[in-house]
């Protein structure tokens, strides 16, 4: 009972958090110049005079001008912006990955985006929390001073050297350009955006979407198109995860180290317990609720990574999306798509709130003292 | 006469407690090996960004602002150790030979100073707002905690990036990078402050000053801010190397079109990823490790300094 009025509190101080952040996008809306803001205001199927007329009508539709043509003033903007987001009016962009409606395109890449952080998540977790253990175990021992060398090269190097560098590396043994490739035989569920990526139906993530159809038709091809998918991710997801353990490591080993030295440990070791039970039922499990609470920040940072992994490896999700936007498409030859940029801003901003709240709930079902 | 006389003497002869207290940091910090030695690499890595008046000379031109200075004839990529001269001594980039060692040198000159003053202008504003809002309190308070909460739920990089779109309409060359990392960096100093001025603020020594009349300015500034100065000492000497590496992404991700010659980290080793597929490495490799030296020995320092300035470690 106690749990659900947390949630709720915790939901509703969200809200202002949302609201703030839609401000920050909207004066950054008002900063730039108006070529930068008309641009977007109407479908890039407009062209010439016929453009000119679109945009004067868009204007009035997206509440920045009075039917007449006079400026609204802008505390009213923020409100008729506020109605746009909601009923997904997020403007229009072109670049060489997307044309449209921002809203629509963020729907489209951002499922790879997820695919890449689900395996991100799933590979750090299995690395992260037996190898915690075991430096954690041994405080200052080789082992230790490995893995602290480890954390800080993991937290030194910026990720698009750690990429390349892995490219080079590893690039050569791992087949990636081959003859199933999903861009070379497009299997029928796969649809063009227009741009030079394939989007897979129905969940947009290549991984599932070849699983799911290899279920349901029995075609080998597809189950290679998902094993080929699968190996694209190897080398984004080890760049992803090398930034990520180098947090994870330091915060289950700090963990280790202080519910090492509690009452608890002492008692279960002298009442006999397997040095093995003790570390793992002991000291393990205490030690990875501090490392919970820190799951949020990881997980700002491993969004911040995707944009740079996305970019290095062309990988088409909502990173690589924004930062196309944001640079006009191709060699500059489009101006910057403003509400592309801003668009994803926004979403990752929210999917950042999101994940910290579920972080808090997790943390407060499993901790039991923690109740603000 | 003979009173003054010796209440002079015994002016000077008076320890300052200050520099005491500066002199054990300092030992404590020698000390401190792994601390030390990142401590000598960033006073190496700082000579390097202050001796500019060498290369020059050697090259035959005095404009370092560019990258295309260090260029050595044409040809193709030059490995390591293998040119003649001190400058070719970590090989040079294809196509136009840039001597990668003194144009790393010139892109310090341009990189530090800017991790600087984005660490120091952040920290002076997150600072001020943070005390502020700890020590007073109220909806003040919470509007503040509101803000940086809307500032954290974005990740850096992309706020970065938002900001760096925007103000490159209005502003030139890299002050649009600068703007944008100090205000998607302020925050930080101002919730770690907010911390402790909260904690401060319940201090006997500040009661004795409110009791004592003191303005709510005089609080702030003179008893709670210099408390609050040793941690954001540790988080700007965490940051900065984290800056140099945001710098050098957003250089990579491709938003330095105002300046593509700038002589920058990042930059260099964009330049260095082109002559990859041919299995020339040094164009890369060689500025990647020369920042990830820095960022590791400016974390060193920065955790000594964490470890030195803990009361408990002190004792």
């Amino acid at each position: 009972m106690e749990l659900k009025y947390y949630i709720m509190r915790r939901i509703l101080v969200l809200i202002p958090t949302v609201m703030g952040l839609t401000l920050l996008v909207f004066l950054l809306f008002n900063l730039v110049p108006e070529y930068m803001i008309t641009a977007g205001l109407v479908s890039p199927h407009f062209q010439g005079a016929q453009r000119l007329q679109a945009i004067k009508i868009a204007e009035v539709v997206y509440g920045l001008t009075y039917a007449n043509g006079q400026p609204i003033p802008i505390y009213l903007r923020y409100f008729l912006y506020l109605k746009d987001l909601l009923i997904g009016n997020w403007g229009f962009m072109t670049s060489n990955m997307f044309t449209g409606n921002v809203l629509t395109g963020i729907e489209l890449y951002f499922p790879n985006t997820l695919q890449l952080t689900i395996f991100a998540t799933i590979v750090t977790f299995i690395v992260s929390i037996p190898l915690g253990t075991y430096i954690g175990a041994r405080p200052n021992s080789g082992a230790d001073q490995v893995g602290r060398i480890f954390s800080l090269t993991g937290y030194a190097m910026p990720a698009f050297f750690l990429a390349d560098a892995l490219v080079i590396a590893f690039g050569k043994y791992l087949p990636i350009v081959g003859s199933i490739s999903p861009l070379a035989h497009p299997p029928p569920w796969a649809l063009s955006t227009g741009g030079s990526y394939l989007i897979s139906t129905p969940t947009h993530m290549f991984v599932f979407d070849g699983l799911i159809h290899f279920f349901a038709t029995g075609n080998m091809y597809d189950l290679q198109i998902a094993e080929n998918a699968l190996i694209h991710l190897i080398l984004p997801v080890l760049t992803l995860t090398y930034g990520l353990l180098a947090g994870v490591l330091r915060y289950i080993r700090a963990g280790m180290v202080d519910s090492m030295n509690q009452e608890y440990v002492k008692t279960a070791r002298s009442k006999g317990v397997l040095e093995k039970d003790v570390i793992k039922k002991h000291i393990r499990k205490n030690a990875l609720i501090p490392t919970i609470t820190v799951m949020g920040l990881l997980f700002a940072s491993l969004l911040g990574g995707v944009v740079v992994v996305e970019t290095v490896f062309l990988y088409p999700g909502i990173g690589l999306f924004a930062v196309n936007a944001a640079l006009g498409g191709t060699a500059g030859q489009l101006q910057p798509q403003i509400y592309g940029v801003l668009g994803v801003t926004l979403v990752f901003g929210i999917i950042l709130m999101l994940a910290n709240l579920v972080v808090d709930v997790i943390y407060a079902l499993i901790d039991p003292r923690i109740r603000y | 006469m003979e009173s003054a006389n010796i209440s002079l003497g015994q002016k000077t002869d008076r320890r300052n407690p200050r520099l005491d207290s500066f002199k054990f940091t300092l030992k404590l910090f020698i000390k401190n090996k792994t601390a030390f030695v990142g401590l000598i690499i960033v006073v190496i890595y700082a000579i390097f960004t202050i001796m500019d008046f060498v290369y020059p000379q050697y090259l035959g031109t005095s404009n370092i602002n560019t990258i295309l200075s260090f260029t050595n004839g044409v040809g193709g990529p030059q490995p390591p150790i293998t040119g003649y001269g001190w400058w070719r001594l970590l090989g040079t980039t294809g196509y136009n030979r840039i001597a990668i060692f003194p144009a790393m040198l010139a892109a310090l000159k341009v990189d530090i100073p800017i991790s600087f003053e984005v660490v120091i202008f952040g920290a002076v504003i997150g600072a001020i707002i943070g005390t502020a809002s700890g020590f007073l309190g109220g909806y003040l308070d919470e509007l503040v905690m509101r803000v940086t909460d809307v500032f954290f739920s974005v990740p850096f990089l992309i706020m970065a990036i938002a900001f760096v779109i925007v103000f490159r309409t209005t502003l030139p060359g890299l002050d649009p990078f600068i703007l944008a990392l100090v205000i998607t960096w302020w925050p930080i100093y101002a919730r770690v402050t907010r911390g402790l001025a909260l904690t401060i603020k319940s201090q006997k020594f500040v009661e004795a000053a409110v009791a004592a009349g003191a303005s709510r300015a005089r609080n702030i500034f003179v008893h709670v801010l210099p408390n609050v100065l040793s941690p954001i000492f540790v988080q700007i000497s965490l940051d900065l190397g984290t800056i140099v590496q945001i710098f050098a992404t957003l250089f990579f991700l491709g938003f330095a079109a105002a300046s593509p010659d700038t002589p920058e980290l990042g930059n260099l080793m964009v330049q260095g990823i082109n002559y990859f597929p041919t299995g020339d490495w040094w164009p890369l490799v060689v500025p990647g490790v020369f920042l990830v030296i820095f960022t590791i020995a400016v974390n060193l320092v920065g955790d000594g300094l964490r470890d030195v300035l803990d009361p408990r470690v002190r004792r």
